[in-house]
Formats: structure tokens, sequence, C-alpha cells
């Protein structure tokens, strides 16, 4: 078994080079193995460095990391010396999977749906695993995304995913996360083509972002006695039966706070104004967005809620914004205590650029240590899957990169890549595309 | 007394008395049986020469008969008492489209189109010359003489605060057409006429529907129709040489509008404000070799250099940007370049003057005409002197515009143009006492300030409305209410169309938009209305969610 | 000399008063030459806006600015080959065929986001017309002088250049059909080739009937000329060799479609831009002599940039094409460092290789070569001083010259900031700035869309 297990492990490689159906790896789930990536460094992220240490994986997660540890028998060994070990990187801000080509291919865009209070259209449905999206991203180190709907005032529910599996349900690591809500807007239309009716004048927005707000917590309230009635019936069957109610059940546990609710804002009115509405409706505000989050620094330490920067690669909002302002907002709200983490806020493409993202914050005031932590153990925490991913300890699941170099670097290569303890073949569309076509003559 | 025949001293006490009793009362400009006036006592600021502390200003048939300290009045002039008025030469917008009708509204194009080219574009102008081988918008052959009309409030307005003439060009176009100075007073177009043509205007604003759409393509347009007219000028006298031989060369009214420009005889007048747009305009007028004249001209001093050299006058707007916004905690800041821009245009003529730029002043679409006296007294405030802004007022825009001879001083053989005042002219709480046009006095009403505050001065939409609309082959009439004030539009409706509150109204220049849900066929709907303002009707199309999309007209119940 | 000079500026205005320094020593760098390979503990002396010195230990006049580079790194100028910055327009989308149309004519030296480019190391834009149309408007090379007029930006002696498209933005495939609207041609590929096609060949025809009266006029001089079209003189100097076309375009048919259109007419290429197929022909635009000017990494956002690879930097550059990484975008052309360090992650391309792409291989493209590109004694003065590697992500930039003057300094850019606040204070109180008792709703803040949308924004016309 062990020399078919080997066999397997060299074979797929050496498959995934040759010429053929481009779509080769996506989609394929790997099996789980042994595995003891030797003598390398350990970059733990949640504590000190281990040079020269080993780290274990077995059926999926970290049985052991450091510097003496039990290799078992018939563990495969990969030879880490001059590599380095680290986390999976994590985009907390994309909709991987739920579009292919955003313009000129609407079929495989399934970001929005119609009407704007869909609370039960779940990410995780649609979540195409064989997107070519996904391998493209994961070969680059990132191996989770939380995969968000778009659209209307309430898109949907998010969920945080594993970059492999053949269907979404091996790809879910939360199926439904968070709650996630377009705060209004203070922004007017970000132009384009067509002509929608956009308010002109700020009065005319802010009067109609109060009518926006007042939908949503219309539909949350109706919620939140929906959920009473649903317990009090379970009781007490004495009580009339109340109606299913598809839409209004799915927002149960987020009205009661027992789960995350992400607002999309990014002006420094729109994430107050997200911060006092989840205060009103006794919700557990996360912020999406944020590139005004260095303006409200101190509220959102006040009520303790973290922040997922998208805006790094934006440009200032403001013609007079300094030329740093987004570049720097990681390091102020590290400065201030916030709790945040670094995204691409890409809808796939480009969420493979992720650390190069971490690495801007580190040249404008983070320091470097931070900024891996921002894409790695800042994203867990904020994802309440710290128990699970964001550092390498034993127990949590094995989603390791293996470099040769520092992993925010854009000179450094990955060499090996495991994905719920499962070794994950390093091809995707584009590098079979680069071997059909490299040696053209 | 010398010895008078007694049936003379009777014809002559008649023809006083008939004079007194047909004397007429002073509206407009009508004829009087007395054609000459003696303002006497009054501070003369002749402009020509030194400030005369008390004098007479004679007029006698429409011109200028004497000024000066030692003149009297003469026995057959009406005697205006000028003590504590100072008399200045008539007032002079060196911009303006006073006299120049409003077009009818065209019909707004469908959508936002695409192509990313649909913002800061002009409607086309509806009126073009007959038989013009150009699309409307490109006929430099339009003159403003052939369309002014005489009268009207815009025109009262301006005279009120003591303009007596004005340079009227047409509204828009790439190539507008050719613009006229006219005094502020008479019964046809032909009375009001000064001169025409004065110059040839230029917008560079481009055209919707069409090339050019962008601001690449006007200045492609401008470069090309200047070389066919050279070529035009060229073929002409080739073929009346000789045309033996020769295809005759088309006749082209629009090119050989422009022949006199490409010659340097006509000056243009091209609209630039911001630095990098007066830089433009003065590129292409060296290219071309053309007599140019700037209007705006908000930054012509930071390229005074070069307007020197070039020998380039400028016609600048008093329309000084000022904030009309309010503070509002969850606005953006304003920008830096804004706050600089508001300051440092009130300082631009006075920097003109000591660079040594010839400049005017204009009104430059002013939407409270009488703010161009506050606004003077701004500019004076930060560094014109008073008396250039008198010249920047009379004797400049007369040499600019060619009428030196004619206007801009109080000198005899002038036109009698004349502003009195009481108290100086740029003084906050100073008032008009009379203006001569044409030597004869005008009826002074107060300007009327244009309702609220709309961009462009146009009319308000408060009020009742009858809105009509057509869907497919129904029409449906309802009561539409509409309340305005600035940009901010709210209203309702009732009747066979429901009745709710209407959402999402803007007004923007002519064009005016709301939403609103509708009963049709027992359903719920909602419907977005747009359409173009013209005088009491707004016209547009209104496009409904679920539904195909129609027309609809909207009049005023009780029109202004 | 270790004497380090300070030169404090006043500042006025929004832009950076550039310093007029006639000389500067910038001492103890890593300096990467580009074309000298990478020179350890160098000085790079400044005379008069040029390169006048590189190596160890230079002596520089008593009145030399001096900054001590130890530990920083000095690398040319960044040239970004696909740039619609300071056009207050970039598409006259009207017409099929806009060659009479430049956007010299537009260009707004006021952009903001000149400045931050200048602070992402850039120096010189290649400033084209949009993709609206098959063949578009005439391009402007021009050095990021942020603070003087527009003339002062032309880059001068650079080749003159034009702007065509391929592909889906020509065809408006993303614009719905209207009703009552006929779709502008071309609809398909087919027709876009037809489109140049007739304009090269009225363009011919133009060029004889010229030539044919310059012969009869010397002998009659009662002939009347051809009409003067600036629509069809561009597209006889392209003929002539004498303009550069830079085409943007994706997938191979186009590309080659191109190539053929081009030999048939006997002239050359001088760019694809995005050309993101390149990838697959790369053997085909290298016999041309075509260059490529391509994203690093961009794919997927619509269909015809589906099969793009970030190996294409790798493949094209190996098979002899000149490559360069462009951003098509403000954004995006701030980094460009790290645009550029991609091809070495993608594809193995050395060091030298990669640093071409964003310093000498776009001034080839651009016909500037013999003036900026790398760091040679008698070149412009046009460099960038880094406080790391610029391939690192951790870098960034300290100070960016231009001729030799600062036109972007980090030190004072941060120090200049109370001051803007005070300045800031002090406008808001003048008297035209106040905010009225009774005022207009304020305009609601534009807001930018996500910059990951890749590849060409259609960007909409804006007055300030």
């Amino acid at each position: 078994m062990k020399i078919l297990l080997t066999i397997c492990l060299i074979c797929v490689p050496v498959l995934a080079q040759q010429i053929g159906n481009p779509t080769s790896q996506q989609g394929v789930t790997p099996p789980r193995g042994v595995f003891a990536i030797r003598n390398a460094r350990i970059v733990t992220v949640s504590g000190a460095d281990i040079e020269n240490g080993t780290v274990v994986i077995r059926d999926g997660k970290i049985e052991a990391v450091g510097t003496n540890v039990n290799v078992p028998a018939g563990a495969q060994s990969i030879d880490g010396r001059g590599l380095s070990v680290y986390p999976g990187m994590i985009d907390a801000g994309t909709n991987m999977g739920l579009v292919e080509v955003p313009q000129g291919a609407n079929g495989t865009v399934d970001t929005a749906e119609v009407g704007d209070l869909n609370p039960n259209a779940k990410a995780i449905t649609a979540v195409n695993p064989h997107s070519a999206h996904i391998a493209v991203t994961r070969v680059e180190g990132i191996t989770n995304t939380l995969t968000a709907p778009t659209g209307g005032l309430i898109s949907g529910q998010a969920a945080l995913i594993n970059l492999i599996g053949t269907a979404p349900k091996e790809m879910a690591v939360v199926p439904q996360f968070a709650l996630v809500i377009n705060y209004p807007r203070i922004g007017g239309g970000g132009g384009g083509f067509g002509g929608f009716q956009q308010p002109v004048n700020l009065s005319d927005t802010l009067a109609n972002n109060e009518r926006q707000l007042e939908q949503i917590r219309k539909m949350l309230r109706d919620a939140e006695a929906y959920g009473r009635a649903l317990d009090a019936y379970a009781k007490d069957k004495t009580l009339p039966r109340p109606d299913r109610n598809v839409v209004l059940e799915p927002l149960v546990p987020y009205v009661r706070g027992q789960q995350p609710v992400i607002f999309r804002a990014d002006r420094e009115a729109e994430i107050r104004g997200a911060l006092k509405f989840a205060e009103e409706m006794k919700l557990k505000p996360i912020i999406l967005g944020g590139n005004d989050a260095w303006k409200v620094a101190t509220l959102l330490k006040e009520k303790n809620v973290p922040v997922i920067l998208t805006g790094l690669f934006s440009l200032p909002p403001r013609e007079d914004d300094a030329y740093d302002a987004l570049y720097e907002n990681p390091s102020r709200l590290q400065q201030a205590g916030v709790r945040f983490c670094i995204s691409t806020g890409d809808a796939g493409a480009e969420v493979r650029n992720l650390p190069q993202y971490a690495g801007m914050a580190a040249a404008f005031g983070l320091s470097k240590a931070d900024a891996l932590k921002a894409v790695t153990l800042y994203p867990a925490q904020i994802l309440n899957v710290s128990d699970r991913l964001g550092a390498i300890e034993a127990g949590k699941m094995a989603n390791l990169v293996v470099t040769d170099g520092d992993l925010l670097e854009i000179r450094t290569r990955i060499r090996y890549l495991f994905i719920d303890g499962r070794p994950v073949v390093l091809s995707s569309r584009h590098t079979e595309l680069n071997d059909a076509f490299k040696n053209r003559k | 007394m010398p010895k008078v025949h007694p049936r003379r001293i009777v014809a002559l006490f008649c023809t006083v008395a008939l004079a007194a009793v047909c004397a007429v009362r002073e509206t407009h400009a009508q004829r009087t049986a007395v054609e000459t006036y003696a303002i006497t006592n009054a501070r003369i600021v002749t402009v020509s020469g030194p400030i005369i502390d008390r004098g007479t200003v004679v007029i006698r048939n429409g011109l200028i008969a004497a000024a000066g300290a030692n003149v009297s009045p003469p026995p057959d002039a009406r005697v205006i008492d000028g003590s504590g008025l100072t008399v200045y030469p008539g007032l002079i917008d060196s911009y303006t489209n006073l006299a120049v009708p409003e077009p009818s509204p065209g019909p707004s194009p469908a959508g936002g189109g695409g192509g990313g080219f649909f913002l800061a574009q002009q409607q086309r102008p509806a009126t073009g010359g007959p038989n013009s081988t150009q699309p409307a918008g490109l006929q430099p052959e339009v003159m403003v003489e052939d369309v002014i009309r005489p009268s009207g409030t815009e025109i009262e307005s301006s005279r009120s605060i003591g303009i007596t003439t004005a340079l009227t060009a047409p509204r828009s176009g790439v190539w507008m057409g050719q613009s006229a100075l006219i005094n502020l007073a008479g019964d046809t177009p032909q009375q009001m006429i000064v001169r025409s043509p004065v110059a040839m205007h230029v917008s560079f604003t481009p055209l919707r529907g069409g090339y050019p759409g962008s601001l690449m393509g006007v200045f492609s347009a401008l470069r090309q129709m200047m070389l066919d007219a050279q070529r035009y000028r060229e073929s002409m006298q080739i073929y009346e040489r000789n045309p033996r031989g020769l295809r005759r060369p088309e006749v082209d009214r629009s090119l050989a509008a422009l022949v006199p420009v490409v010659a340097g005889q006509m000056p243009v007048v091209m609209l630039a404000n911001t630095e990098r747009e007066i830089s433009r305009a003065l590129d292409l007028a060296a290219e071309f070799k053309l007599r140019l004249i700037i209007a705006g001209g908000r930054e012509s001093d930071r390229v005074a250099d070069r307007l020197k050299q070039q020998n380039v006058p400028v016609l600048l707007s008093l329309n000084l940007p000022r904030r009309t916004t309010a503070a509002m905690p969850e606005a953006d800041p304003e920008t830096m370049r804004v706050l600089r821009s508001r300051v440092e245009a009130q300082q631009t003529a006075g920097k003109l003057a000591k660079a040594g730029v010839r400049f005017a002043f204009q009104s430059g679409s002013l939407a409270n005409i009488s703010d161009l006296m506050l606004n003077a007294s701004r500019v004076i405030e930060n560094g014109l002197s008073s008396a250039d802004a008198v010249r920047a007022f009379t004797i400049w825009p007369a040499e600019i515009l060619g009428v030196s001879n004619q206007l801009g001083s109080i000198e005899a053989g002038k036109i009698a143009n004349l502003t009195v005042t009481r108290g100086d002219l740029f003084d906050r709480n100073r008032t008009v006492a009379h203006v001569f046009i044409d030597g004869r006095p005008v009826d002074l009403r107060p300007p009327t300030d244009r309702q609220g505050d709309r961009p462009g001065g146009r009319p308000s939409l408060s009020g009742p409305w009858s809105l009509n609309v057509k869907l497919g082959p129904e029409e449906k009439t309802a009561a539409l209410t509409l309340q305005q004030e600035g940009e901010r539009v709210t209203g309702s409706i009732a009747g066979s169309l429901g009745a709710g509150e209407i959402s999402n109204a803007s007004m923007t220049a002519d064009e005016v938009r709301f939403t609103v849900s509708l009963q049709i066929e027992g359903q719920t709907k909602e419907a977005t209305f747009t359409g173009t303002l013209s005088g009491n009707e707004i016209r547009g199309s209104v496009t409904v969610v679920g539904a195909a999309p129609g027309t609809f007209t909207a009049t005023r119940v009780r029109p202004n | 000399m270790k004497i380090l000079v300070l030169v404090v500026v006043v500042l006025m205005g929004s832009a950076v008063q550039a310093q007029t320094v006639s000389e500067t020593l910038i001492r103890n760098a890593t300096v990467l030459t580009v074309t000298r390979g990478t020179l350890t503990n160098t000085d790079v002396l400044i005379r008069n806006g040029k390169i006048a010195a590189v190596g160890k230990n230079l002596n520089a006049s008593a009145n030399a600015r001096v900054i001590d580079a130890t530990g920083k790194f000095v690398m040319p100028g960044i040239i970004d080959c696909h740039s619609h910055s300071m056009l207050d327009a970039t598409n006259e989308g009207t017409l099929a065929v806009t060659s009479m149309v430049r956007t010299q004519d537009v260009l707004d030296p006021t952009d903001g986001n000149l400045y931050r480019a200048l602070a992402g190391g850039v120096t010189t834009l290649n400033l084209l017309h949009g993709s609206a149309n098959p063949i578009g408007g005439l391009n402007s090379v021009v050095k990021l002088k942020y603070g003087r007029p527009a003339s002062e930006f032309l880059f001068p002696g650079a080749m003159p250049g034009i702007k065509f498209a391929l592909g889906e933005n020509v065809k408006r495939s993303s614009t719905p059909n209207q009703p009552g609207v006929t779709r502008r041609y071309p609809n398909t590929r087919m027709g876009v080739e037809e489109v140049i096609r007739d304009a090269f060949t009225r363009a011919r025809d133009y060029k004889r009937a010229w030539d044919e009266y310059r012969a009869a006029s010397a002998k009659d001089k009662n002939v009347i000329p051809p009409r003067r079209d600036l629509q069809l003189e561009p597209l006889v100097e392209i003929l002539e060799g004498r303009r550069y076309v830079h085409a943007h375009c994706y997938i191979v048919s186009e590309i080659l479609m191109l190539i053929n259109l081009a030999d048939e007419f006997g002239f050359k290429i001088k760019t694809f831009q995005h050309v993101l197929e390149g990838y697959k022909v790369a053997k085909e635009i290298a016999a041309h002599g075509a260059g490529a000017s391509i994203f690093a990494d961009s794919w997927g956002y619509k269909i015809e940039a589906y099969d793009a690879i970030p190996y294409a930097a790798a493949i094209m550059t190996r098979a002899g094409v000149v490559v360069s990484m462009n951003s098509d975008s403000d954004e995006r052309a701030r980094r460009l460092n790290i645009e550029a360090a991609k091809a070495m992650h993608w594809g193995d391309l050395t060091e030298e290789q990669a640093l071409k792409t964003i310093t000498l291989n776009p001034a080839i493209q651009l016909g500037i070569q013999e003036r900026v590109g790398s760091i040679e004694v008698g070149k412009d003065a046009d460099v960038a001083i880094w406080n790391g590697h610029p391939f690192s992500v951790y870098s960034r930039v300290e100070t960016t010259f231009i001729d030799g003057t600062v036109f972007f300094d980090r030190q004072q850019d941060l120090a200049r900031r109370s001051e803007r606040a005070k300045e800031r204070a002090t406008l808001e109180q003048a008297d035209p700035n106040k905010p009225p008792a009774r005022g207009q709703s304020p305009a609601t803040p534009r807001r930018r869309p996500p910059t990951h949308e890749g590849g060409e924004i259609e960007q909409e016309e804006e007055r300030p």
C-alpha cells in the first residue's frame, strides 16, 4: 500500500505535466495520507519560527510540529532542507467559485440574485469546484477563501471553503459562516454604461439609504419574531404551528447574535452607520472593505469589530488623500489595536496575488510578521476558525504551503501544497497552457 | 430779452405746451417728442479723461453732444438734475446670450448608451443654417443677428443694473456662429444692433449623438474645417482666375463663413477657463494664425505671458465661483483644487491688469445678474483698481470688440449710452438712477430674481402639473404636484394612475427625472420618468418595471 | 566629501515644487543599470539633467546635493507603455476610424494620479486613445513632470504613434442592442479587418493623389490641390514608416490577421498591446518584429482573456519578442515593479530580463531608448531611489527624478502634510468657500469601482 501511494505521489505530478485535458486536475480530490516534512524551517505564525523542524500530517490534520517529533512508520517523507513551511493563506473577501468570466459570459456569473433581500441565497450552493480560478489560486499558496454573494441589500450567506474538492460539500469548512449585508452606500454610481437612476445629491442619497435600512430592519425584526414563534411552538404544541418561511428562517441565528453579519462598507459614514445599525439590531458585525477604517479606528476598537481590508490595491478615494492612505491602513489599525486582516477583495482571478497585498502593507508600516499574520492567523481568527486554520499547531487542519523562501515575496516558489492533509498537485489551467505552448516551434 | 413778435410767443408757447402734453411717460425707449437731454451738476466719469467733479452731459439725437464742467444745457433739453449722481459711459457686458431665443427641446437620447462618452456633451443646436454641408453644431455661418428678439425679462434685468450694451452670441455648438454687439433697447433687431458680425465663437464642448463626441474630436473637427476653409479660399481664387479646364469647387457656406477667420480678419472667441483650456486655445490660434479672444478666463493670469505675447485679450467672467452647497457631515470635504480656485478667481483681474493683458468683464451666465456688480467689488477688493474696473466695463470692451469710436467713454460724438448711479458704481449700496441707450432713457425695473436657486436660471418646477402618460395604446392622465428647491425635487401624483409620493427626483439643466409607483391594470409597478423641461411643458419617456416603456407629457396647470 | 546637504524646498500649491538643482550625487547605492548589470556600493552623478557618471567614489562639485543611498537601490524610471492618465478624453467612439484625433489636444497635467505614479517610480507614460475603434487616435509619450504645464511633459524626440484596437471592445460586444439605434459597424472580427483594410486603401489613394498634385502643380499653377485629410495623413505616415502602430488585441485570430494585413500593405506593427494569447503565436510575432506590451497576470475578466497565462512574458521573451509590462490603469501604474517581478516567478526570466520589461523594453517600443531605459552615462537622469530591491514586495520608492529634478520625495511628502492641513483650514475660512446658510445638498461623492475588473476599464470622460 505504501509503495502504491508513493508511486501515485510521484506519478500524479508527472502525469499532470503531460499535454492533455487542460482541466485534468480541477475538481479532483486527492486522498489523505500520512506525510512528514522534515528539516524545514517552520513558520508557525502563532509562535516562534522553528528552524530545522518537522511537521507530521495524518488524516487531514497536523499531528505534530517540532524539532524532535515522532515520524510515524510509513509516512511519505518530504525533504524540507532549505525550504519553509507556512500555514495556507486565507482570503476573507472574495467571490471565489461564483463567477468564471464576468464580462460576456453571464451563464458563468452566480454572484448576485435578483431582488434586494436574499438571506437564503447561500454561496456554498453555487460555488463551482471545477472553476479554473480555484486551481490557479491555490497553487500560489492560498488554501482558503471566504466566498460571499453580492448584490442587493442582504446578499446572502458567505461560505468559508477549502480550495479543494469535487463537490461544494467537500470544499466547505463553514458552509454558512456569515450573513452578508451591503450597507447602503454613500458613494454614487460607479459609472459604466446605461443610465439607471442615481440620486444626484447627498440628501437624496441619505434619504434613500434610510429607506433601504428600514427594509433591512423590517426583515430582521420579522425574522426575530419568526424565531420566537418557532421556539414557542417547539415547547408547546398547542400553539398554532407557524408556516415555514425559507427566507426568514436562515436569518434567525444572525438576529440572535449567534453568527456574524458582514457589512460591506468603505466610507467613514458607512462604517459608522453599519456599527450603529449592528448595535441597534444586536448583530455581531464584521466590516468588509474598510477603506476609511483608519478614520474610525477608535470606534472599531471600542466596539471590538474586526475589519476585512480589501482596498490595499485601490486608489485613495479622495483627490486630496495622501498617496499611501490605503497602503498604510493596516499599520494604523494595528497601532490602534483594531482587529483586521488583508484581502484582495477580488471575485477570483486576482486572489492569487494576496501575498503582494500583505507585502505592500509591510512596505508602509506594518511589520513583516504582522503582514504574514494578516493573511493567515488574523483571518482565521476573524472567521472563528483559529482552532483549525491560520497557524501550524498540532491538531489544526493540515493546510500547509512549502516554499523555497519568504511566502510573501514574489520570487519565492511554492514546492508543495497540502489542503485538508491532501497533497495538491501544483498544476492549473495556466501551467497546462504554458506546457502546451512554451516550446512551440 | 429781445423783442419777440406776439404770434411767435404764442406759437412757441403752444409748441412747448404741446410738447409737454405729448411728453410721453418713460416706458422702454419709445420715441419722445423731446430728443435732447442734459444731465446737470453731476459727477462725470468720462473714462477718456480725468473725472469731472461737477459737470453737464448733453445728449442730442442719440449721440453725446457735449460733456464737461463748463457745458450749459441747451434750451431744448430736458434737464435732469444730477446732483449726487455719477454719470458713467453705458456699461458693456462683453459676453452674453441676450436676445437669442432658447432652443425648443429636441428628443432626449434613449438611455445612457455605451462607449463611455456620454458625459459633458451638448445637445445639438436645434436651429441650424439652411442648406448647410455641415451638421448642426458645426455651422459657423449661423449669425445671431438673424435670430435676435428685442425685449424680454433678461434684457430688462441687465439694463436695470446699468448695462446698456452687450455682445450676444449663439448659445451652442462647437462652431457656435457669429455674434453681434447690441444695445439693450430698441423695438426691432435693427435698432438694437450696433455691430454685426463681431466675432466667430467656438466652444470646446463635444456634441451628443455624433462626431465630434469627445474633446479630442472637437479639436480635430475644428482643425479640419479650418484647413478646408483655407483650401476653399485657395480653390475659389484659382477657379475665379481661370475656370477653364477645372472642375468647379462646390459652394459651401460653412467654409465661406470661416474664410475671414482663417485670414485673420474676423476674431474668434473661444470659451476657456482653466489654464490648460486656455493654453490649448492659444496653441490652436497660433497654429492657424487666428485673432483669438478668450472668453471665461478664470485662470488666465497663469498664462498671462503667453496672452500678452500673442496679443490675446480676455473677456473675463464675473460669475465668480462660490460654494453653493450646505455643510453636511457625510459629504466629502471639498477638494483643495476647488477651494484654491474659488479664492484665486477673485484675484485674476488684478493680476491681468498688472501683467498688461487686455481684458473686459462679462456676466458669464450669472444666474442672478445683480451679482455682477457685487462680484466686481469683490474683484476690486482682491487687487484690481477701481479705475481699471470701470475701464473693464467701458472702454476696454469697446476696444476689444472694435467699437471704441462709438462707445466706451463719454466724449462728444459717441453714442449716448450712459449709466447714471447714485453712489459709486461699485459701492454695494449704490442704485441706478437713470440709464440712457441711444440717447433715450429706459425704463428701469428691478432685476427679476429668478425663483429659487436653480442651475442655469430655469423656471422652477414647483406647482401643479397635468401628467399625460402613454403606455402602449392607452393614454392616462394624472395630477402631478411638484416642489422644487434648488436641485431638490419632491412631489406626488394622484388620479387614475394611483396616488403616491415621487422619489429619486432631480433636475439638472433642463432634464427632469423622478420615480413613482403607478397603478396599472390593478398592479403596482414602479415607473421612472425622464424628460426635458421647456417653458411650461415637460416631455420625455417613462420606463416601467415589468412593462413596455412609454412616453409622457406634463403640462403646467397655471402657466407662469 | 561626506557633507550631507539637505535642500529645504518651500512648497506652494499641490505639486512638489520641483527642485532645480543642477547637480546631484547619489552615493553608495546598489545600482540596477539594466544594461551593465547590478553594481554594488556605486555612486551615480547627475548633472544638468543627464547621468554624468556611474562608478565608485565619484567626486561632485561643492554645491551638489548629496544623497546618502547606503542600503538603497537605484533603478531607471519605470516606463508604462499603456496609460490613459492625464487625458480629458479617452475615446472618440462615434466613428470606427478616428486617426485624426490626438491625445495631445486633451492633456491634463493636473491629474493627481500622476503624482501617485511618480510615487511608484514611474517617469514616462505612453498615453493612448481608448479601445473603442479599430483605428483610434494619436498617442502622446510624456515624462511625468507633475506641476509643469502640459507642453513640458512631451517627450522630446519620441516617435509618433497611433492606437489600433481589435476584438470585443471594438465590436461593442458588451453593449446590448438599443431599439431604433443602428449598431456601429464593425460588429464582428471580420468587419474589424475590413475597416482597417478600407482605411489603408484610402490612405494609399490619398498619397497618390497628393504625389500627382505635386507633380502637376510644378508645371501648371492652375490646379486645385486635393483636400488635406487629417484622418488619412497619419495612415500615410504609417505606410511610410514614420508612425508606430500600437494595436490592442487579445486572441490568435486577430493577432495574425493584423500581421498579415500589415505585411500586405508593407508596414510593421510596433507593439501588440495586451495580446494575451500572444504566447501561442510568439514565433509569428517575433518574425514580424512586433513587440508585446502585456499585463503580468491579469486574466479571465472577459472571454478573449480567458486563455491568458502569466507565463506569457517568459514564453514571448524566449521567442525573441521585446516584451514590456504595462498597467492600463492609474492604480496598477503605481506598482509596476511588482508586475515586472512576476516575470521571474512565472517562467524563470532572469532579474535583468524582468527589469527590462519596465525599463529598456518599453523604451525600445516607444523609440526613446537612446535617452532612457537604463542607467548609462549620457542618458536622461530619469531614475528612482528605492529603499529595497524593487522586486521585493516590501520595497517602496524614496525619491523619483526626471531630467535630474526631483518630482517625488517621500520625506518631503510626509513633511508637507501638516502644512497642507493648515492651508486647508485657512482656505475653508475664505469668503467664497463658506457654506451658505441655505444651500443645496452636496453631490453624492463618486465611488470608484473595485480595481480588480482587470484590463481595459473604459474610462468615462470627466469634466473637472
